[in-house]
């Protein structure tokens, strides 16, 4: 360094610098005055245990499958060919998709819980303890979620709400699921990905690349648009679900009322 | 802690990752400049050295953000640089020129087999029929850029502008050099290579203005382009989905957003290229104050502006060959111009508008000539300016035609006022961040000069906390999410 001395002062900025913001990132979070100060998770991303190649994740994924199916199947298979009773959580998307579920519950002697959650989204869900509490109340027998439209154009996705799409799976325990995903209308930056890479194997319904009528607001499905979309939701699920329900014959009423609906406003 | 862990972790950083370019604005990029700056000060008396360990570094940046593309830049650079020494040993004219042209037809052949194959492909079977499928082309990153100065090089040493480099090796400094080789400034060789051979060594002054802009680069392309950007991202996905107001303050944070993105970037180049001791040219000069296209052109991306002013429309006759020739070479250079920015219709548009746009300013300016220059007349040409120039850029953004119409319809025709409030109480960070731009934008540039001189001669523990603030302000701020406003529906 004699011989570039102008560089002495900017190289240790640079360095202490780096070395504070990697000290500060092996303790977080790190909270002043309630705000969150967030840090640059070198220390977590250098220390991290390396992530499994996708051939080792698929795999881990279809054993982990096979497992809990084999250890789960008889059971469930029992309490599938009984009545249900559904919990189904999620954003604005309910609007369309839970009168045509309450309508198969109706026609099958199943009964719906519906909690919409306006604007909500994984993280809205995700950081809480709503589903947790919902299932408490309402003990479910099976849960159908429908989250990721408005987050489909959020960036850096998979490391920002992985943490968040886990914890609602796990909320959900043991108890057979399907998560629907969101019905894109334009590319989304990863969140089914996302999902289809949490959830268990036959939990998730892509959407996406479906055709939906929309209505003006350019997102939501028309009313026969949503009844056919879960039309196709409960046709998928009695070929490649991992809990199909074995009720589920197509209704004569296109739409009918929940058991019971809960509305929550949009958290902001 | 695993060691291990540790290494293989890092390893995973260092080779190339499709999804993660290095950018000036990474983490990763500051950790390996961190290594850069010792070993380069060690080598900067000894030039030979340290011109191999900037390629080499500079290689290995493009290595990051293209993989094996480096390759490819290797061998353009060893193409002009054969040829260029060629022509100095050439005496026929005839020949010469035959080597530029082999060159420039190397040069824009790779550009538009990367660049243009699908699109001009597309074009053909839109016009005979049948089915196009796609060719799975991965563009290099940069390669518009780098294209762009080794055509320079090539002509200029054909011109006698320049003397062709004595090696190798310095040519392929110029054309590699990592500051600029992403996303420019355009290097040219007149300029640049001279300061090869001089070089240089930067001085402490030049060292911490060089961080100033880096500084300034990154509060505009980390904190405040990538913020609004969310914002703006919503509503060209999704056109009809907003009210007109908020589709009016996507069209200003997009005019906005491109602005600091890009100019940020520069920033960021040109400050890292002089603490290195090379000195590259603006490449923005406060675009958004001029009251006219003229004036916009010649204060935008001025590298590229100049480039094309250049290397097209001088070639093409310039202004020499009468007043309709003057108009069409302008209209052709801007046609070219959008062109280069990317492979669709909607680029050739915007370029083509700004060429019509000039050249209509160019026919009555000298009756603009004859308004006195008043304040009044001032604003309202400003305003004109800037209107023209935020709803060009929604050709240039929106995905397709029908959203770019369907956008600037909305804004006329459901306009809604009572958003106007809501907005302004939900969205009041992008608010503040857009009002932040357009006050930085109006102060006089001399202020710049005041405040860059202060942070130059400060005390090094101001530059250490000026530096840490804008590190944390862009971490608060890299995951703050805008959330579409689908319950407004209901």
């Amino acid at each position: 360094m004699n011989k570039g001395n102008q560089y002495i002062g900017l190289w240790l900025i640079l360095l202490i610098s780096l070395a504070l913001f990697i000290v500060l990132s092996a303790y977080e979070p790190i909270k002043i005055c309630g705000v969150e100060i967030r840090t640059t998770k070198v220390y977590e991303r250098l220390t991290r245990e390396p992530e499994p190649t996708p051939e080792e994740i698929a795999e881990a994924k279809q054993k982990e499958a096979e497992e809990k199916a084999a250890k789960q199947k008889e059971l469930q298979k029992q309490k599938l060919s009984e009545p249900q009773t559904i919990l189904f959580i999620g954003d604005s998307m309910l609007e369309g998709l839970a009168p045509r579920l309450a309508s198969y519950a109706k026609e099958n002697n199943h009964k719906l819980y519906s909690v919409i959650w306006y604007s909500s989204t994984s993280e809205v869900w995700g950081e809480t303890d709503s589903l947790k509490v919902n299932i408490e109340r309402y003990k479910p027998t099976y849960v159908f979620i429908c989250l990721g439209a408005n987050e489909l154009f959020v960036r850096d996705i998979a490391t920002k709400r992985d943490k968040f799409v886990k914890n609602i799976i796990s909320q959900i325990g043991d108890l057979p699921y399907l998560w629907i995903g969101p019905p894109n209308w334009k590319p989304d930056t990863g969140i089914n990905d996302l999902i289809d890479k949490n959830a268990e194997k036959g939990c998730f319904f892509l959407s996406n690349g479906m055709h939906f009528d929309r209505t003006s607001d350019g997102a939501h499905p028309t009313r026969n648009s949503a009844i056919a979309w879960m039309d196709s939701v409960v046709r998928w699920m009695a070929k490649s679900s991992a809990y199909p329900i074995a009720n589920m014959k197509v209704p004569s009423e296109p739409t009918a009322r929940a058991t019971k609906q809960t509305v929550y406003q949009p958290k902001r | 802690m695993d060691l291990s862990h540790i290494w293989h972790n890092l390893s995973e950083f260092l080779i190339y990752q499709k999804d993660a370019p290095m950018l000036f604005s990474s983490g990763i990029f500051w950790f390996l400049f961190l290594l850069f700056i010792p070993i380069y000060a060690a080598l900067k008396n000894r030039r030979w050295q340290m011109i191999l360990f900037v390629v080499a570094f500079s290689l290995y940046f493009y290595y990051k953000s293209s993989g094996f593309f480096f390759l490819l830049l290797i061998g353009t650079s060893l193409l002009d640089w054969s040829l260029s020494r060629m022509m100095l040993k050439l005496g026929s004219k005839l020949a010469k020129k035959l080597c530029v042209f082999t060159s420039i037809v190397a040069s824009i052949g790779v550009l538009c087999y990367f660049k243009y194959a699908n699109f001009f492909m597309w074009n053909w079977t839109q016009m005979i029929g049948g089915n196009f499928q796609p060719l799975d082309i991965i563009l290099p990153v940069g390669i518009s850029f780098y294209t762009f100065q080794s055509i320079s090089y090539i002509v200029d040493v054909y011109k006698e502008r320049v003397a062709p480099t004595k090696t190798w090796l310095e040519y392929l400094f110029f054309l590699s050099f990592f500051p600029a080789l992403v996303a420019g400034p355009i290097v040219r060789a007149d300029y640049f290579l001279p300061q090869i051979s001089q070089n240089k060594k930067a001085t402490r002054d030049e060292v911490y203005l060089g961080f100033w802009m880096i500084i300034l680069g990154i509060v505009k392309k980390a904190i405040i382009a990538d913020y609004i950007s969310q914002y703006n991202d919503l509503i060209f996905s999704n056109p009809t989905g907003y009210t007109g107001f908020e589709s009016l303050m996507g069209v200003i944070g997009y005019t906005m957003q491109i602005y600091c993105d890009f100019s940020g970037y520069s920033d960021m180049a040109i400050g890292i290229a002089l603490i290195m001791g090379f000195k590259l040219s603006k490449n923005f000069d406060f675009p958004y104050k001029s009251s006219n296209l003229t004036d916009f052109w010649r204060n935008w991306h001025i590298s590229l502006s100049s480039w094309l002013r250049d290397y097209i429309y001088i070639p093409l006759g310039g202004n020499r060959k009468g007043t309709i020739r003057t108009y069409v070479n302008n209209f052709l250079t801007m046609l070219i111009g959008g062109l280069w920015h990317g492979a669709d219709w909607k680029f050739v548009f915007w370029g083509a508008m700004h060429g019509v746009g000039l050249a209509i300013h160019k026919a009555f300016k000298p009756i603009l000539n004859k308004i006195p220059n008043v304040w009044p007349v001032k604003a309202i040409s400003w305003l004109i300016t800037i209107t023209i120039v935020s709803l060009l850029w929604v050709f240039f953004r929106a995905d397709s035609w029908t959203d770019s119409l369907a956008i600037i319809q909305n804004i006329f025709t459901n306009f809604r006022y009572d958003y106007i409030p809501v907005f302004l109480s939900v969205r009041y960070i992008w608010v503040v961040m857009i009002s932040i731009i357009i006050i930085a934008h109006s102060l006089p540039r001399r202020w710049y000069d005041v405040i860059s001189r202060w942070f130059v001669h400060s005390p090094w523990i101001a530059k250490f906390a000026i530096f840490v603030i804008v590190v944390q302000l862009v971490l608060q701020f890299m995951n703050e999410d805008v959330s579409p406003f689908i319950y407004f529906q209901f």
